[in-house]
């Protein structure tokens, strides 16, 4: 079956990621993560990202790499600042040029699946009496005191998986499939690098974990190292 | 004499102390996460990481968030900077980050069924820790119910803190001393102990199904799966339930009862079982569904028959929303927007919202007391494998009862499912029944 | 009497709403005429269908003799196991649905309203019905497509200028093909765009109750 999906290099996949983009990255603290779709994107010089993403610290040189190269506006994120001195997130929120919010990482999560899922919105008993319920409606639902968070919605989410099957369908391999798998719905075009691409059938359809659906674009993985 | 503080890993001991066999745990924080490593394999313990684990399970990281909101965990363990005398605390993060919101990694863990603290009882400082209000930000709102430090512990309640242990020579006294808020001392304060308890879940595999829904009750909420056919639905289960007899059960599934009414391959001569041996049993009051009544009128269901009848109540619910309806309850989402049945009779009565420009109606969760649901293959640790469509709402209403039972063709012993395979994790199944040899969707 | 004249049969309808699936979409097929469009999509358009039973990329309908209870489609029938399927929960399925991701849904129809309102799940005189995948399909897929015969069993017509049965979404309709004709539901009203063989703009809204929008280049229906 022919693949429309399928593209030459990550370059190609992320060629019309625009300025002022909202991206979903995929990855933990930078494991697992898109690494040659990020690099890149960051070759590319574009400019007024908002990411979303796990965390950037624990050396995520991942999200590193684009807020070097001066691609990042803005960041969403549960854990945006690396601790310590001389974190580079850090120095770029001190000075006004990244701006930051900090959403926890459940309410993130449910966030984009609302997104990818087409729901309005939910109420979620999470940060009641925290400062992540400030400014937010909070209603009482079922005798329960909620708050309500809207959907996050991307422009491109950028993933990693195992395998994909020329038709999207995407499987992982161990912890890989906790964010990565979490953002690939949530956004317009979803691009998944993977390390091996195979044909149909050859993924049991009882595996797959995110089916071809919300797939738009596929990359093979490259082996060099980032930066 | 200066009075010996413990060390981290004492402090880990006594907390793995607190975990049930059996159970679900969150940790977070590097005395915390200490904590897995001291609970013993054959405890059964299901530890959650919020990156996307669950034990040996990978998991998407909606669903980590799912399971922390929806009640699905038992305790977490977080490590804390300070801990209030009402159960509020600040992580042990708290001072690590810049800006008004810091970093929001424990957030969700605050949602547990029971919440845990450890930290040292004194900053370098000497500064209490433990206090009458925080002087940081709260990650967690009333919402700790005991306190592990490195001299002691305590039990939080409304009315305050109560000391109940101590650390090999340390006295109530030395305690008060050095916290923030006041203190009173359990009649029977003891010395911390930190020896791991060993112990065993207790089995999840049941005889058969009536010994596995014998306590389910008249009145309950039942979750019964089947999209219509004889795929996907625990024929066995439904039978027991109809021998048991419970009454005014609500039953919330996607049809109530069309396989006896339409053929999807029935053998000639027999009768297909499905929620029709409920409702001609007297046993239903009301039915939660999407696809009610059979798809021609001249061959009615039983529910249909009963419902025209006025012997049962109908809450018709589109297929979608039934299914987002019960991920919600067994998420934590206890009301959600959606765009389906809007401008519609479905959307009477219900908060109507533009949100961008569209119209969304407000939907509710839904839990049940039971679920009675379909797989073909459990683990004894209650991890399923389903096949095919038959996977449809089964997975779907597991998370969402206090009680699921689970049939499945085969029971396997744990590590030999695949943990990439697994589609609802254990943690979602109290018990499982074989389906009897021989027994098939028909009577 | 242009209600006696010769009509499209059913293969006909599907194979005129087969010509309406882009290459590479994601389709999804309700029951009744909807299901026989597959069999009119050729290969090279590398169709996409999804079923909210719970399966993605599913292929025909099985063979008798080779049925598998636990692979069906969303009206019970009975699917080959093709390369490429993926299985998944009902909450996936319909998350696939509202989320956008499916391109076109092809739908039957009680009744279709000029404005693209559709109605299509209770016959009022039966008092109850049945809703299953068809609200959340109206209100999420890209695009809703409703394949249908033009006039009920009693000669009324199922094109209305406002629908009277309950409604299973608003102004979601954006083609109607018809064994008569193939309309645009539009905010001005419904927009008639082919007829059938034979059959004049005059004729079909004889057997139309929605007053029809003719403009000059009505074709004849094409497949």
């Amino acid at each position: 079956m022919a693949s429309s999906k399928l593209y030459d290099s990550a370059a190609a996949a992320v060629a019309d990621i625009h300025d002022s983009a909202t991206v979903l990255l995929g990855g933990v603290s930078g494991t697992n993560a898109p690494t040659a779709l990020v690099s890149a994107l960051a070759d590319r010089q574009v400019r007024g990202l908002t990411c979303v993403c796990d965390s950037t610290y624990y050396g995520a040189e991942v999200l590193h790499r684009l807020v070097a190269a001066g691609c990042v506006s803005r960041i969403i994120s549960p854990a945006p600042f690396g601790s310590g001195q001389g974190d580079m997130v850090h120095e770029l929120w001190r000075s006004g040029d990244l701006a930051i919010e900090v959403v926890p990482w459940g309410t993130l999560a449910e966030r984009m699946r609302s997104a990818g899922a087409g729901i309005g919105g939910v109420f979620l008993p999470v940060g009641i009496g925290t400062r992540f319920a400030e400014g937010k409606e909070i209603r009482e639902v079922n005798g329960v005191e909620c708050v309500f968070e809207p959907p996050l919605r991307g422009d491109f989410a950028l993933i990693r998986a195992n395998r994909a099957d020329s038709v999207g369908n995407l499987v992982y391999e161990g912890a890989q499939r906790g964010w990565n798998s979490a953002v690939v719905s949530a956004a317009r075009i979803a691009i998944a690098e993977v390390d091996h691409v195979v044909e149909p059938g050859d993924i049991d359809p009882e595996q797959v974990i995110t089916p071809g659906i919300f797939v738009n674009r596929i990359a093979r993985a490259s082996s060099a190292p980032i930066g | 004499m200066t009075l010996e503080r413990l060390d981290a890993l004492s402090v880990a001991r006594r907390a793995a102390a607190e975990i049930i066999p059996g159970s679900v745990v969150a940790v977070s924080g590097d005395w915390s996460i200490a904590v897995a490593d001291l609970v013993r394999e054959d405890k059964g313990v299901w530890f959650l990481r919020a990156g996307g684990t669950l034990s040996d399970l990978p998991i998407n990281a909606a669903d980590a968030g799912a399971i922390l909101r929806g009640g699905n965990v038992d305790l977490s363990i977080v490590q804390a900077a300070q801990v209030d005398s009402r159960g509020s605390f600040a992580g042990y993060h708290a001072t690590d980050y810049p800006g008004p919101q810091g970093h929001a990694g424990l957030i969700d863990l605050a949602g547990a069924r029971r919440v845990v603290t450890v930290l040292p009882h004194n900053g370098a400082d000497r500064a209490p820790n433990i206090l009458d209000t925080l002087t940081l930000p709260p990650d967690g709102f009333r919402c700790v119910d005991t306190i592990i430090t490195d001299v002691a512990v305590f039990r939080v309640a409304d009315t305050g803190l109560t000391l109940t242990e101590v650390a090999p020579g340390w006295s109530a006294e030395d305690i008060r001393a050095i916290t923030g808020t006041e203190v009173t001392v359990a009649p029977g304060l003891r010395e911390m102990d930190f020896t791991v308890p060993p112990g065993k879940p207790p089995s999840k595999v049941y005889a058969d199904g009536p010994s596995a829904i014998a306590d389910l009750p008249d009145g309950a909420t039942v979750f019964i799966d089947g999209f219509g056919g004889p795929g996907g639905m625990a024929h066995h289960l439904l039978v027991s339930l109809r021998d048991r007899g419970s009454r005014n059960l609500t039953i919330v599934s996607n049809t109530a009862g069309i396989a006896r009414v339409v053929s999807f391959g029935t053998p000639p001569g027999r009768t297909a079982i499905d929620h029709s041996v409920l409702v001609e049993n007297g046993q239903v009051a009301k039915a939660i569904a999407s696809f009610p009544v059979s798809p021609s009128v001249s061959r009615p269901s039983e529910f249909e028959l009963a419902y025209r009848r006025g012997e049962v109540d109908l809450e018709l619910v589109p297929q979608g929303t039934l299914a987002e309806r019960l991920r919600a309850g067994g998420a934590g989402i206890e009301a959600f927007y959606t765009p389906t049945g809007a401008g519609t009779l479905i959307a009477e009565g219900k908060e109507s919202r533009v949100i961008d420009g569209r119209e969304y109606i407000l939907e509710h969760g839904l839990r049940a007391d039971f679920a009675l649901i379909r797989a073909h293959r459990a683990d004894t640790r209650g991890n399923l494998v389903y096949r095919g469509t038959s996977r449809n709402f089964n997975a779907v209403m597991a998370p969402g009862a206090r009680v699921t039972v689970v049939e499945v063709d085969q029971i396997v012993q744990p590590g030999e499912l695949d943990p990439e395979a697994v589609v609802t994790p254990g943690i979602f199944v109290q018990r499982i029944v074989r389906r009897p040899d021989g027994f098939t969707g028909y009577e | 009497m242009s209600a006696d004249k010769e009509r499209l049969d059913r293969a006909i309808i599907a194979m005129r709403v087969a010509r309406e699936l882009p290459a590479g979409s994601c389709v999804n097929l309700g029951i009744g005429i909807p299901t026989l469009v597959s069999m009119f999509v050729d290969d090279e358009s590398v169709v996409f269908y999804h079923s909210e039973s719970g399966v993605l990329n599913c292929g025909p309908l099985a063979e008798e003799g080779e049925e598998d209870i636990d692979l069906i489609n969303a009206g019970g029938q009975f699917l080959q196991s093709v390369p490429g399927m993926a299985y998944f929960s009902s909450v996936d399925a319909f998350a696939m649905i509202r989320g956008g991701h499916v391109d076109v849904t092809v739908l039957g129809a009680h009744q279709v309203s000029a404005n693209g309102d559709l109605a299509n799940w209770m016959l009022p005189e039966r008092g109850v019905g049945n809703i299953g995948g068809a609200m959340d399909l109206a209100a999420g897929a890209d695009k809703v497509i409703v394949a249908m015969e033009h006039n009920d069993r009693s000669g009324n017509s199922k094109v209305v200028q406002e629908c009277d049965f309950p409604l299973t979404g608003r102004g979601c309709v954006s083609l109607v093909v018809t064994d008569v004709a193939v309309m645009e539901p539009t905010p001005d009203g419904m927009v008639l765009r082919e007829a059938a063989p034979g059959w004049t703009p005059a004729e079909v809204q004889e057997v139309t109750d929605a007053r029809l929008i003719i403009p000059d280049n009505v074709a004849e229906y094409e497949v």
